[in-house]
Protein backbone atom coordinates (compact mmCIF):
# COMPACT_ATOMS: atom_id res chain seq x y z
CA UNK A 1 0.00 0.00 0.00
CA UNK A 2 1.09 3.62 -0.58
CA UNK A 3 2.67 5.32 2.65
CA UNK A 4 3.02 9.15 3.22
CA UNK A 5 3.69 11.05 6.18
CA UNK A 6 1.12 13.60 5.12
CA UNK A 7 -1.84 13.46 2.67
CA UNK A 8 -3.42 16.14 2.12
CA UNK A 9 -7.42 16.43 -0.34
CA UNK A 10 -8.04 19.40 -2.27
CA UNK A 11 -5.88 21.45 -3.92
CA UNK A 12 -7.21 24.61 -3.35
CA UNK A 13 -5.26 27.60 -1.54
CA UNK A 14 -5.75 25.75 2.01
CA UNK A 15 -4.50 22.46 0.42
CA UNK A 16 -1.61 23.90 -1.53
CA UNK A 17 -0.38 25.68 1.85
CA UNK A 18 -0.55 22.89 3.84
CA UNK A 19 1.26 20.86 1.48
CA UNK A 20 4.22 23.01 0.96
CA UNK A 21 4.45 23.84 4.66
CA UNK A 22 4.65 19.91 5.06
CA UNK A 23 7.11 19.24 2.30
CA UNK A 24 9.26 22.34 3.50
CA UNK A 25 9.25 20.76 7.03
CA UNK A 26 10.64 17.10 5.52
CA UNK A 27 7.48 15.26 5.09
CA UNK A 28 6.93 12.98 2.81
CA UNK A 29 3.32 14.81 1.24
CA UNK A 30 1.09 14.19 -1.72
CA UNK A 31 -1.62 16.52 -2.57
CA UNK A 32 -4.60 15.41 -4.45
CA UNK A 33 -7.22 17.53 -6.93
CA UNK A 34 -10.26 16.57 -8.18
CA UNK A 35 -10.49 19.07 -11.27
CA UNK A 36 -7.95 18.42 -13.90
CA UNK A 37 -6.09 21.09 -12.07
CA UNK A 38 -6.13 23.53 -9.05
CA UNK A 39 -8.48 25.99 -9.12
CA UNK A 40 -10.61 24.50 -12.10
CA UNK A 41 -13.63 23.45 -9.63
CA UNK A 42 -13.55 26.82 -7.36
CA UNK A 43 -14.96 29.89 -7.32
CA UNK A 44 -15.27 32.92 -4.73
CA UNK A 45 -14.94 36.52 -4.51
CA UNK A 46 -11.33 36.10 -4.24
CA UNK A 47 -10.15 39.46 -3.04
CA UNK A 48 -6.69 39.43 -1.16
CA UNK A 49 -6.73 41.98 0.98
CA UNK A 50 -4.45 43.93 3.13
CA UNK A 51 -3.29 41.45 5.81
CA UNK A 52 -1.74 39.08 2.31
CA UNK A 53 0.58 42.26 2.30
CA UNK A 54 0.98 41.56 5.76
CA UNK A 55 1.43 37.92 6.04
CA UNK A 56 3.03 37.17 2.12
CA UNK A 57 4.51 40.16 1.17
CA UNK A 58 6.71 38.50 -1.25
CA UNK A 59 4.15 36.12 -2.55
CA UNK A 60 1.45 39.10 -3.07
CA UNK A 61 4.61 41.01 -5.09
CA UNK A 62 4.75 37.98 -7.51
CA UNK A 63 0.83 37.63 -7.18
CA UNK A 64 0.29 40.99 -8.82
CA UNK A 65 2.04 39.77 -11.90
CA UNK A 66 -0.82 37.36 -12.62
CA UNK A 67 -3.00 37.77 -15.67
CA UNK A 68 -6.87 38.33 -14.30
CA UNK A 69 -5.37 40.74 -11.11
CA UNK A 70 -6.79 44.16 -10.75
CA UNK A 71 -5.34 46.16 -7.55
CA UNK A 72 -8.05 47.14 -5.38
CA UNK A 73 -7.97 49.93 -2.86
CA UNK A 74 -11.16 51.41 -2.31
CA UNK A 75 -14.77 50.15 -2.05
CA UNK A 76 -17.94 51.35 -3.62
CA UNK A 77 -21.65 51.07 -2.16
CA UNK A 78 -23.99 51.10 -3.74
CA UNK A 79 -27.56 51.17 -1.95
CA UNK A 80 -31.15 49.85 -3.99
CA UNK A 81 -34.24 50.64 -2.27
CA UNK A 82 -37.41 48.00 -2.79
CA UNK A 83 -38.59 49.82 -6.08
CA UNK A 84 -34.44 48.87 -7.59
CA UNK A 85 -33.82 52.84 -7.55
CA UNK A 86 -30.56 53.55 -6.60
CA UNK A 87 -30.58 55.83 -3.55
CA UNK A 88 -27.38 56.13 -2.58
CA UNK A 89 -23.78 55.46 -3.67
CA UNK A 90 -20.37 56.25 -1.63
CA UNK A 91 -16.73 54.60 -2.23
CA UNK A 92 -13.85 55.23 0.03
CA UNK A 93 -10.12 54.55 0.05
CA UNK A 94 -9.88 54.25 4.17
CA UNK A 95 -8.29 57.08 6.06
CA UNK A 96 -4.71 57.67 6.03
CA UNK A 97 -4.57 55.39 9.00
CA UNK A 98 -5.26 52.06 6.93
CA UNK A 99 -2.85 53.83 4.27
CA UNK A 100 0.01 53.88 6.89
CA UNK A 101 -0.73 50.57 8.59
CA UNK A 102 1.04 48.54 6.27
CA UNK A 103 3.50 49.46 3.15
CA UNK A 104 0.64 48.75 0.66
CA UNK A 105 -1.76 50.43 2.81
CA UNK A 106 -5.42 49.68 1.96
CA UNK A 107 -4.14 47.73 -1.22
CA UNK A 108 -5.09 44.34 -2.36
CA UNK A 109 -5.96 42.37 -5.25
CA UNK A 110 -8.27 40.75 -6.95
CA UNK A 111 -7.87 37.48 -8.93
CA UNK A 112 -9.29 34.48 -10.62
CA UNK A 113 -8.81 31.09 -9.35
CA UNK A 114 -7.27 30.29 -12.78
CA UNK A 115 -4.58 31.86 -11.30
CA UNK A 116 -4.41 32.25 -7.60
CA UNK A 117 -4.87 28.37 -7.00
CA UNK A 118 -1.82 26.94 -9.65
CA UNK A 119 0.17 29.44 -8.71
CA UNK A 120 0.11 28.19 -4.54
CA UNK A 121 0.48 24.53 -5.78
CA UNK A 122 2.95 25.07 -7.59
CA UNK A 123 4.91 26.52 -4.29
CA UNK A 124 4.06 23.17 -2.86
CA UNK A 125 5.44 21.22 -5.85
CA UNK A 126 8.72 23.28 -5.82
CA UNK A 127 8.68 22.20 -2.17
CA UNK A 128 9.03 18.82 -3.15
CA UNK A 129 5.26 17.33 -2.71
CA UNK A 130 3.57 15.90 -5.48
CA UNK A 131 0.62 16.95 -6.78
CA UNK A 132 -2.31 14.45 -8.30
CA UNK A 133 -5.22 16.24 -10.61
CA UNK A 134 -8.11 14.53 -11.74
CA UNK A 135 -8.31 12.18 -8.39
CA UNK A 136 -11.41 12.08 -6.17
CA UNK A 137 -10.91 11.50 -2.56
CA UNK A 138 -14.15 9.33 -1.74
CA UNK A 139 -13.58 8.19 2.03
CA UNK A 140 -10.98 7.77 4.89
CA UNK A 141 -9.63 4.56 6.12
CA UNK A 142 -10.02 4.12 9.54
CA UNK A 143 -8.56 2.05 12.31
CA UNK A 144 -9.60 1.91 15.89
CA UNK A 145 -11.81 5.15 15.75
CA UNK A 146 -8.71 7.39 14.06
CA UNK A 147 -8.03 8.32 10.44
CA UNK A 148 -4.90 6.28 9.26
CA UNK A 149 -5.58 7.22 5.51
CA UNK A 150 -7.98 7.69 2.91
CA UNK A 151 -9.38 5.67 -0.13
CA UNK A 152 -9.25 7.41 -3.69
CA UNK A 153 -12.77 6.95 -5.52
CA UNK A 154 -11.28 3.88 -7.19
CA UNK A 155 -11.20 1.95 -3.75
CA UNK A 156 -7.17 2.48 -3.62
CA UNK A 157 -6.33 2.81 0.14
CA UNK A 158 -3.18 5.01 0.52
CA UNK A 159 -2.01 5.25 3.95
CA UNK A 160 -0.77 8.97 5.88
CA UNK A 161 0.90 9.37 9.33
CA UNK A 162 -1.71 12.73 9.11
CA UNK A 163 -4.21 13.54 6.82
CA UNK A 164 -5.29 17.49 6.11
CA UNK A 165 -8.47 17.67 5.02
CA UNK A 166 -8.54 21.11 2.79
CA UNK A 167 -11.57 19.39 0.88
CA UNK A 168 -13.83 22.43 0.90
CA UNK A 169 -17.61 23.35 2.44
CA UNK A 170 -18.94 19.90 1.87
CA UNK A 171 -15.57 18.09 3.35
CA UNK A 172 -16.26 14.55 2.07
CA UNK A 173 -13.29 13.32 4.82
CA UNK A 174 -15.44 15.02 7.52
CA UNK A 175 -18.49 13.45 6.65
CA UNK A 176 -16.94 10.18 6.33
CA UNK A 177 -14.75 10.43 9.62
CA UNK A 178 -18.15 10.79 11.40
CA UNK A 179 -16.85 14.53 12.58
CA UNK A 180 -20.11 16.30 11.14
CA UNK A 181 -22.75 15.43 8.48
CA UNK A 182 -24.86 18.63 7.46
CA UNK A 183 -23.57 21.92 8.69
CA UNK A 184 -27.38 22.86 9.07
CA UNK A 185 -27.98 26.37 9.25
CA UNK A 186 -24.68 27.69 9.42
CA UNK A 187 -23.55 27.51 5.66
CA UNK A 188 -24.21 29.88 2.74
CA UNK A 189 -24.85 29.38 -0.92
CA UNK A 190 -23.60 31.78 -3.26
CA UNK A 191 -24.65 31.75 -7.10
CA UNK A 192 -22.24 33.84 -8.70
CA UNK A 193 -22.34 35.37 -12.45
CA UNK A 194 -19.41 36.36 -14.31
CA UNK A 195 -19.31 39.08 -17.11
CA UNK A 196 -16.16 39.73 -19.43
CA UNK A 197 -15.88 43.39 -19.74
CA UNK A 198 -13.89 45.84 -21.71
CA UNK A 199 -11.10 46.38 -19.67
CA UNK A 200 -9.84 50.48 -20.87
CA UNK A 201 -13.79 51.14 -19.49
CA UNK A 202 -13.56 49.39 -16.86
CA UNK A 203 -10.73 51.24 -16.04
CA UNK A 204 -12.08 54.52 -16.73
CA UNK A 205 -15.79 53.69 -14.66
CA UNK A 206 -14.80 50.87 -12.33
CA UNK A 207 -11.62 52.16 -11.28
CA UNK A 208 -8.81 49.71 -9.11
CA UNK A 209 -12.31 48.81 -6.44
CA UNK A 210 -14.76 46.23 -5.70
CA UNK A 211 -18.19 47.25 -5.76
CA UNK A 212 -21.50 46.11 -3.25
CA UNK A 213 -25.02 46.24 -4.18
CA UNK A 214 -27.05 46.10 -1.14
CA UNK A 215 -30.79 46.82 -0.55
CA UNK A 216 -33.83 44.83 1.14
CA UNK A 217 -33.82 42.72 -2.15
CA UNK A 218 -29.81 42.12 -2.63
CA UNK A 219 -26.63 41.60 -0.61
CA UNK A 220 -24.75 41.26 -3.97
CA UNK A 221 -21.08 42.16 -3.88
CA UNK A 222 -19.41 43.02 -6.96
CA UNK A 223 -15.47 41.43 -7.20
CA UNK A 224 -13.30 43.50 -10.25
CA UNK A 225 -11.13 41.85 -12.10
CA UNK A 226 -8.58 42.87 -15.20
CA UNK A 227 -11.29 42.44 -18.25
CA UNK A 228 -14.36 41.60 -16.23
CA UNK A 229 -16.04 40.91 -12.60
CA UNK A 230 -18.35 38.88 -11.01
CA UNK A 231 -21.32 39.30 -8.74
CA UNK A 232 -21.87 37.31 -6.13
CA UNK A 233 -25.44 36.44 -4.15
CA UNK A 234 -26.98 34.51 -1.58
CA UNK A 235 -27.61 33.97 1.71
CA UNK A 236 -27.50 31.36 4.79
CA UNK A 237 -29.43 28.25 4.23
CA UNK A 238 -32.08 28.55 6.40
CA UNK A 239 -35.54 28.60 6.42
CA UNK A 240 -35.92 32.17 5.50
CA UNK A 241 -34.38 31.21 2.05
CA UNK A 242 -37.13 32.02 -0.24
CA UNK A 243 -36.13 32.88 -4.04
CA UNK A 244 -34.34 30.38 -6.75
CA UNK A 245 -31.13 31.35 -6.89
CA UNK A 246 -31.24 31.46 -10.74
CA UNK A 247 -33.80 33.73 -9.98
CA UNK A 248 -31.65 35.79 -7.86
CA UNK A 249 -29.43 36.66 -10.77
CA UNK A 250 -31.92 37.49 -13.10
CA UNK A 251 -33.24 40.01 -10.65
CA UNK A 252 -29.78 41.28 -9.75
CA UNK A 253 -28.96 42.06 -13.57
CA UNK A 254 -32.16 43.85 -13.50
CA UNK A 255 -31.10 46.39 -11.54
CA UNK A 256 -31.24 49.98 -13.78
CA UNK A 257 -28.23 51.37 -11.91
CA UNK A 258 -26.46 48.11 -12.45
CA UNK A 259 -26.86 47.53 -16.93
CA UNK A 260 -26.13 51.09 -16.73
CA UNK A 261 -23.12 50.15 -15.68
CA UNK A 262 -22.57 47.06 -17.54
CA UNK A 263 -23.66 48.99 -20.39
CA UNK A 264 -20.78 51.51 -19.75
CA UNK A 265 -18.19 48.65 -19.53
CA UNK A 266 -19.60 46.58 -22.41
CA UNK A 267 -20.27 43.71 -19.90
CA UNK A 268 -21.39 40.51 -21.06
CA UNK A 269 -22.49 37.23 -18.94
CA UNK A 270 -19.79 34.78 -19.45
CA UNK A 271 -20.22 32.46 -16.64
CA UNK A 272 -22.00 31.11 -14.01
CA UNK A 273 -21.24 29.42 -11.12
CA UNK A 274 -22.36 28.49 -7.06
CA UNK A 275 -20.47 27.54 -4.35
CA UNK A 276 -21.32 26.65 -0.59
CA UNK A 277 -19.55 29.26 2.46
CA UNK A 278 -19.88 28.05 5.36
CA UNK A 279 -19.94 31.52 7.36
CA UNK A 280 -20.11 30.43 10.99
CA UNK A 281 -20.23 31.94 14.49
CA UNK A 282 -17.93 29.47 15.40
CA UNK A 283 -15.89 26.82 13.71
CA UNK A 284 -17.16 23.37 14.60
CA UNK A 285 -14.43 20.92 15.81
CA UNK A 286 -11.13 21.22 13.70
CA UNK A 287 -9.62 17.59 14.34
CA UNK A 288 -9.95 13.89 15.12
CA UNK A 289 -7.26 11.23 15.61
CA UNK A 290 -4.88 11.26 12.81
CA UNK A 291 -6.94 14.29 10.84
CA UNK A 292 -7.21 17.72 10.48
CA UNK A 293 -9.66 19.98 8.49
CA UNK A 294 -8.58 23.25 7.03
CA UNK A 295 -10.17 26.29 5.20
CA UNK A 296 -14.16 25.73 4.51
CA UNK A 297 -14.22 22.21 5.43
CA UNK A 298 -13.39 23.51 8.64
CA UNK A 299 -15.51 26.95 8.92
CA UNK A 300 -13.13 29.29 8.84
CA UNK A 301 -13.59 32.08 6.73
CA UNK A 302 -14.16 35.38 8.68
CA UNK A 303 -17.31 36.19 10.30
CA UNK A 304 -17.62 39.42 9.05
CA UNK A 305 -16.96 39.51 5.81
CA UNK A 306 -17.09 35.82 4.64
CA UNK A 307 -13.77 35.65 2.77
CA UNK A 308 -11.83 32.51 3.02
CA UNK A 309 -8.80 32.11 1.43
CA UNK A 310 -6.54 33.92 3.86
CA UNK A 311 -7.81 32.02 6.36
CA UNK A 312 -7.23 28.46 4.46
CA UNK A 313 -4.08 28.90 3.80
CA UNK A 314 -3.12 30.87 7.36
CA UNK A 315 -5.01 27.40 8.36
CA UNK A 316 -3.41 25.02 6.09
CA UNK A 317 0.25 26.33 7.59
CA UNK A 318 -0.87 25.45 11.00
CA UNK A 319 -1.89 22.26 10.54
CA UNK A 320 0.91 21.53 8.49
CA UNK A 321 3.39 22.40 11.10
CA UNK A 322 1.16 20.42 13.88
CA UNK A 323 1.34 17.49 11.64
CA UNK A 324 5.45 17.70 11.83
CA UNK A 325 5.47 18.43 15.42
CA UNK A 326 3.04 15.56 16.00
CA UNK A 327 5.10 12.81 13.41
CA UNK A 328 8.41 14.11 15.02
CA UNK A 329 7.29 13.14 19.01
CA UNK A 330 5.18 10.23 17.03
CA UNK A 331 2.10 10.51 18.44
CA UNK A 332 -0.74 11.27 15.98
CA UNK A 333 -3.31 10.53 18.15
CA UNK A 334 -6.70 13.01 19.00
CA UNK A 335 -5.00 14.52 22.04
CA UNK A 336 -2.38 15.35 20.49
CA UNK A 337 -3.92 16.94 17.52
CA UNK A 338 -5.90 19.31 19.91
CA UNK A 339 -2.55 20.97 19.95
CA UNK A 340 -3.99 22.32 15.85
CA UNK A 341 -6.73 23.88 17.88
CA UNK A 342 -4.43 25.76 20.54
CA UNK A 343 -2.20 26.92 17.28
CA UNK A 344 -5.44 28.26 15.13
CA UNK A 345 -6.91 29.99 18.31
CA UNK A 346 -3.56 31.57 19.30
CA UNK A 347 -2.87 33.21 15.30
CA UNK A 348 -4.69 35.84 13.76
CA UNK A 349 -7.48 33.38 12.57
CA UNK A 350 -8.58 32.54 15.59
CA UNK A 351 -8.33 36.12 17.02
CA UNK A 352 -10.80 36.96 14.32
CA UNK A 353 -13.22 34.32 15.17
CA UNK A 354 -13.38 35.82 18.85
CA UNK A 355 -16.07 37.42 17.48
CA UNK A 356 -17.66 35.19 15.92
CA UNK A 357 -21.13 35.32 17.43
CA UNK A 358 -21.76 39.03 17.16
CA UNK A 359 -20.07 39.26 13.49
CA UNK A 360 -22.89 36.79 12.34
CA UNK A 361 -25.29 38.20 14.35
CA UNK A 362 -25.60 41.74 12.89
CA UNK A 363 -25.46 40.27 9.28
CA UNK A 364 -28.06 37.71 10.12
CA UNK A 365 -30.58 41.10 11.19
CA UNK A 366 -29.10 43.81 9.07
CA UNK A 367 -28.10 43.18 5.40
CA UNK A 368 -30.06 39.61 4.92
CA UNK A 369 -33.39 41.04 6.90
CA UNK A 370 -35.26 42.79 4.11
CA UNK A 371 -37.54 45.03 6.39
CA UNK A 372 -34.52 46.47 8.62
CA UNK A 373 -32.86 47.37 5.63
CA UNK A 374 -36.07 49.19 3.84
CA UNK A 375 -35.94 51.61 7.28
CA UNK A 376 -31.92 51.56 7.45
CA UNK A 377 -32.29 53.10 4.25
CA UNK A 378 -34.14 55.64 4.95
CA UNK A 379 -31.91 55.74 8.18
CA UNK A 380 -28.78 56.00 6.20
CA UNK A 381 -29.96 59.10 3.83
CA UNK A 382 -31.00 60.81 6.48
CA UNK A 383 -27.62 60.79 8.01
CA UNK A 384 -26.10 61.20 4.60
CA UNK A 385 -28.33 64.42 4.36
CA UNK A 386 -26.92 66.14 7.54
CA UNK A 387 -23.06 65.51 5.74
CA UNK A 388 -22.57 69.29 4.42
CA UNK A 389 -21.93 68.16 1.07
CA UNK A 390 -25.34 66.62 1.05
CA UNK A 391 -27.45 69.68 2.64
CA UNK A 392 -26.46 71.83 -0.30
CA UNK A 393 -28.38 69.90 -2.86
CA UNK A 394 -31.31 69.78 -0.74
CA UNK A 395 -33.02 73.37 -1.84
CA UNK A 396 -36.29 73.10 -0.86
CA UNK A 397 -36.95 75.57 1.73
CA UNK A 398 -34.15 77.78 2.62
CA UNK A 399 -30.87 75.54 4.10
CA UNK A 400 -31.15 75.85 7.16
CA UNK A 401 -34.77 74.79 7.18
CA UNK A 402 -34.15 71.78 5.44
CA UNK A 403 -31.36 70.87 8.02
CA UNK A 404 -33.75 71.18 10.56
CA UNK A 405 -36.15 69.15 8.76
CA UNK A 406 -33.92 66.12 8.30
CA UNK A 407 -32.81 66.36 11.71
CA UNK A 408 -36.08 66.53 13.44
CA UNK A 409 -36.97 63.27 10.56
CA UNK A 410 -33.53 61.59 12.05
CA UNK A 411 -34.59 61.71 15.31
CA UNK A 412 -38.03 60.55 14.83
CA UNK A 413 -36.35 57.15 12.79
CA UNK A 414 -33.66 56.58 15.47
CA UNK A 415 -35.87 55.10 18.19
CA UNK A 416 -36.75 52.37 15.56
CA UNK A 417 -33.34 51.01 15.75
CA UNK A 418 -33.38 50.96 19.35
CA UNK A 419 -33.81 47.64 19.87
CA UNK A 420 -31.68 46.75 17.13
CA UNK A 421 -28.71 48.32 18.45
CA UNK A 422 -29.24 46.94 21.67
CA UNK A 423 -29.25 43.32 20.15
CA UNK A 424 -26.91 43.42 18.02
CA UNK A 425 -24.54 46.44 18.05
CA UNK A 426 -24.22 46.48 21.58
CA UNK A 427 -22.81 43.24 22.35
CA UNK A 428 -19.55 44.22 20.28
CA UNK A 429 -19.22 46.93 22.99
CA UNK A 430 -16.39 44.55 24.86
CA UNK A 431 -13.93 44.74 21.77
CA UNK A 432 -13.81 48.81 22.57
CA UNK A 433 -10.12 48.75 23.47
CA UNK A 434 -10.07 49.81 27.54
CA UNK A 435 -7.09 52.06 26.23
CA UNK A 436 -9.45 53.89 23.81
CA UNK A 437 -12.66 54.05 26.28
CA UNK A 438 -10.19 56.08 28.74
CA UNK A 439 -9.25 58.43 25.70
CA UNK A 440 -13.01 58.92 25.30
CA UNK A 441 -13.30 59.61 29.21
CA UNK A 442 -10.11 61.65 29.41
CA UNK A 443 -11.38 63.91 26.63
CA UNK A 444 -14.65 64.63 28.84
CA UNK A 445 -13.00 64.70 32.27
CA UNK A 446 -12.66 68.76 31.83
CA UNK A 447 -15.89 69.63 31.46
CA UNK A 448 -17.34 67.75 34.66
CA UNK A 449 -16.33 70.07 37.51
CA UNK A 450 -16.44 67.77 40.27
CA UNK A 451 -14.08 65.18 38.65
CA UNK A 452 -11.70 67.28 37.01
CA UNK A 453 -9.23 67.87 39.70
CA UNK A 454 -9.04 64.44 40.61
CA UNK A 455 -5.64 62.77 38.99
CA UNK A 456 -6.61 60.48 36.26
CA UNK A 457 -6.14 57.28 38.07
CA UNK A 458 -8.66 58.70 40.99
CA UNK A 459 -10.87 59.85 37.70
CA UNK A 460 -11.24 56.21 36.26
CA UNK A 461 -12.30 54.59 40.16
CA UNK A 462 -14.65 56.95 40.73
CA UNK A 463 -16.19 56.28 37.25
CA UNK A 464 -15.93 52.46 37.42
CA UNK A 465 -17.44 52.95 40.82
CA UNK A 466 -20.24 54.84 39.44
CA UNK A 467 -20.56 52.75 36.56
CA UNK A 468 -20.76 48.61 36.23
CA UNK A 469 -20.94 48.47 32.36
CA UNK A 470 -17.33 51.18 32.31
CA UNK A 471 -15.90 49.28 35.50
CA UNK A 472 -14.36 46.36 33.46
CA UNK A 473 -12.68 48.40 30.86
CA UNK A 474 -11.04 49.99 34.00
CA UNK A 475 -9.65 47.21 35.77
CA UNK A 476 -6.22 47.95 35.88
CA UNK A 477 -5.47 44.32 34.69
CA UNK A 478 -7.61 44.30 31.64
CA UNK A 479 -5.77 44.24 28.55
CA UNK A 480 -5.58 47.60 27.51
CA UNK A 481 -5.59 47.19 23.36
CA UNK A 482 -7.36 44.30 23.25
CA UNK A 483 -11.45 43.01 24.01
CA UNK A 484 -12.54 42.24 27.08
CA UNK A 485 -13.42 38.58 27.84
CA UNK A 486 -16.63 37.76 26.74
CA UNK A 487 -17.75 36.94 30.24
CA UNK A 488 -16.76 40.39 31.61
CA UNK A 489 -19.63 41.87 29.17
CA UNK A 490 -23.20 40.68 28.91
CA UNK A 491 -22.68 38.66 25.57
CA UNK A 492 -26.01 38.94 23.39
CA UNK A 493 -27.05 38.25 20.37
CA UNK A 494 -29.86 35.00 18.82
CA UNK B 1 -32.64 50.58 -21.72
CA UNK B 2 -31.59 46.72 -23.19
CA UNK B 3 -32.20 44.01 -20.71
CA UNK B 4 -29.33 41.67 -20.08
CA UNK B 5 -30.05 38.25 -21.50
CA UNK B 6 -28.60 34.96 -19.51
CA UNK B 7 -28.87 31.82 -21.11
CA UNK B 8 -27.60 30.11 -17.84
CA UNK B 9 -27.01 26.51 -19.89
CA UNK B 10 -24.22 28.42 -21.96
CA UNK B 11 -22.97 30.27 -19.38
CA UNK B 12 -21.55 26.85 -17.66
CA UNK B 13 -18.70 25.11 -19.08
CA UNK B 14 -18.86 20.66 -18.24
CA UNK B 15 -16.22 18.29 -19.32
CA UNK B 16 -16.84 14.46 -20.16
CA UNK B 17 -20.54 14.48 -18.58
CA UNK B 18 -21.13 11.28 -19.52
CA UNK B 19 -18.36 10.16 -17.15
CA UNK B 20 -19.32 11.73 -14.04
CA UNK B 21 -21.24 8.47 -12.29
CA UNK B 22 -23.84 9.33 -9.99
CA UNK B 23 -23.16 11.62 -7.82
CA UNK B 24 -26.09 12.57 -6.39
CA UNK B 25 -28.08 9.82 -4.86
CA UNK B 26 -31.84 10.11 -3.39
CA UNK B 27 -34.43 8.10 -1.01
CA UNK B 28 -37.39 8.33 -2.05
CA UNK B 29 -38.93 6.69 1.54
CA UNK B 30 -36.94 9.11 3.57
CA UNK B 31 -37.97 12.81 1.40
CA UNK B 32 -40.73 14.43 3.13
CA UNK B 33 -41.75 16.52 0.16
CA UNK B 34 -40.45 19.93 1.87
CA UNK B 35 -39.34 20.93 -1.85
CA UNK B 36 -36.43 22.72 -0.01
CA UNK B 37 -33.82 21.11 -2.78
CA UNK B 38 -35.97 22.51 -5.35
CA UNK B 39 -36.26 26.13 -3.89
CA UNK B 40 -32.32 26.09 -3.42
CA UNK B 41 -31.08 24.23 -6.41
CA UNK B 42 -28.70 26.65 -8.22
CA UNK B 43 -29.31 24.85 -11.76
CA UNK B 44 -33.52 23.94 -10.96
CA UNK B 45 -32.47 20.32 -11.38
CA UNK B 46 -34.93 19.09 -8.60
CA UNK B 47 -38.82 19.60 -8.58
CA UNK B 48 -41.25 18.50 -6.44
CA UNK B 49 -43.83 15.66 -7.85
CA UNK B 50 -46.67 14.46 -5.89
CA UNK B 51 -45.27 15.33 -2.61
CA UNK B 52 -42.22 13.98 -3.18
CA UNK B 53 -39.04 15.60 -4.74
CA UNK B 54 -37.72 14.66 -8.34
CA UNK B 55 -34.11 14.58 -9.48
CA UNK B 56 -33.29 15.28 -13.57
CA UNK B 57 -33.40 12.36 -15.18
CA UNK B 58 -29.62 13.67 -16.97
CA UNK B 59 -28.60 15.55 -14.11
CA UNK B 60 -25.03 15.52 -14.69
CA UNK B 61 -25.46 17.69 -17.47
CA UNK B 62 -27.06 20.43 -15.58
CA UNK B 63 -26.11 20.61 -11.91
CA UNK B 64 -23.53 23.10 -10.86
CA UNK B 65 -22.08 21.25 -8.21
CA UNK B 66 -22.74 23.46 -5.24
CA UNK B 67 -24.37 20.52 -2.76
CA UNK B 68 -26.99 22.85 -1.66
CA UNK B 69 -29.60 20.09 -2.39
CA UNK B 70 -27.43 17.79 0.24
CA UNK B 71 -27.01 20.67 2.90
CA UNK B 72 -30.33 21.68 3.13
CA UNK B 73 -32.35 18.08 3.16
CA UNK B 74 -33.68 17.98 7.10
CA UNK B 75 -34.65 13.96 6.79
CA UNK B 76 -31.21 13.28 4.81
CA UNK B 77 -33.05 11.75 1.65
CA UNK B 78 -30.26 13.53 -0.54
CA UNK B 79 -26.46 12.28 -0.44
CA UNK B 80 -24.19 14.21 -2.44
CA UNK B 81 -20.47 13.32 -3.21
CA UNK B 82 -18.25 14.91 -5.76
CA UNK B 83 -18.42 13.68 -9.73
CA UNK B 84 -15.78 11.44 -10.71
CA UNK B 85 -12.41 13.40 -10.96
CA UNK B 86 -11.47 15.42 -14.08
CA UNK B 87 -15.21 15.47 -15.40
CA UNK B 88 -18.01 17.79 -14.79
CA UNK B 89 -18.05 21.49 -14.35
CA UNK B 90 -15.18 23.62 -15.24
CA UNK B 91 -14.65 27.10 -14.19
CA UNK B 92 -12.64 29.31 -16.01
CA UNK B 93 -13.58 32.84 -13.92
CA UNK B 94 -14.06 31.67 -10.55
Amino acid sequence: MEKWDVVVVGGGPGGSYAAKTAAEAGLKTVFFERGRKPGEKNSSGCGLGQRWWRDFPKLMEQLQELPSVRKIEMVVINLIDEHDRLRYRSGTTGSDLCANRWPHGMDGISIYRRDLDPFLADLAIAAGAELRNSTLISDVVMDDGRVTGVKTEKGEPIQAEVVIAADGAMSTMARKAGMRNRWGGGCTLVPQLDFGCNEEKMDDVIGNAEWVWFGPLYGTYQVNFRDGFHIGAGQWLRDDWDEKPLDMMKKVVGIPAFRAMCRAIEAKPREYQAHMLPWMKKPPKTYTGGMMLVGDAAGFPCPLEAEGIWHAVISGREAAQTAAWAISKGDTSERSLAEYERRWKASDLGKEHEFGEEFVNLWNSSIFDPKLMERQIQLLLEFSMLHPFSIVFDWGDAHMDCFNQHLGHLIELAPEFGDFGKTYIAPMARGIWPSNVKKMLLAVKPKIPALRRLSDDNYFKVIARLSRKLAPYLDPAAKQNGPLPRQSYGAGGR
Amino acid sequence: MKEIELDFFELVKRVDTDKMGDFISYDREKCNGCGLCALVCSFNIWAVKAGKAKLAVRYQELCVECGACWEVCEPEAIDFSYPAGGTGVVIEYG
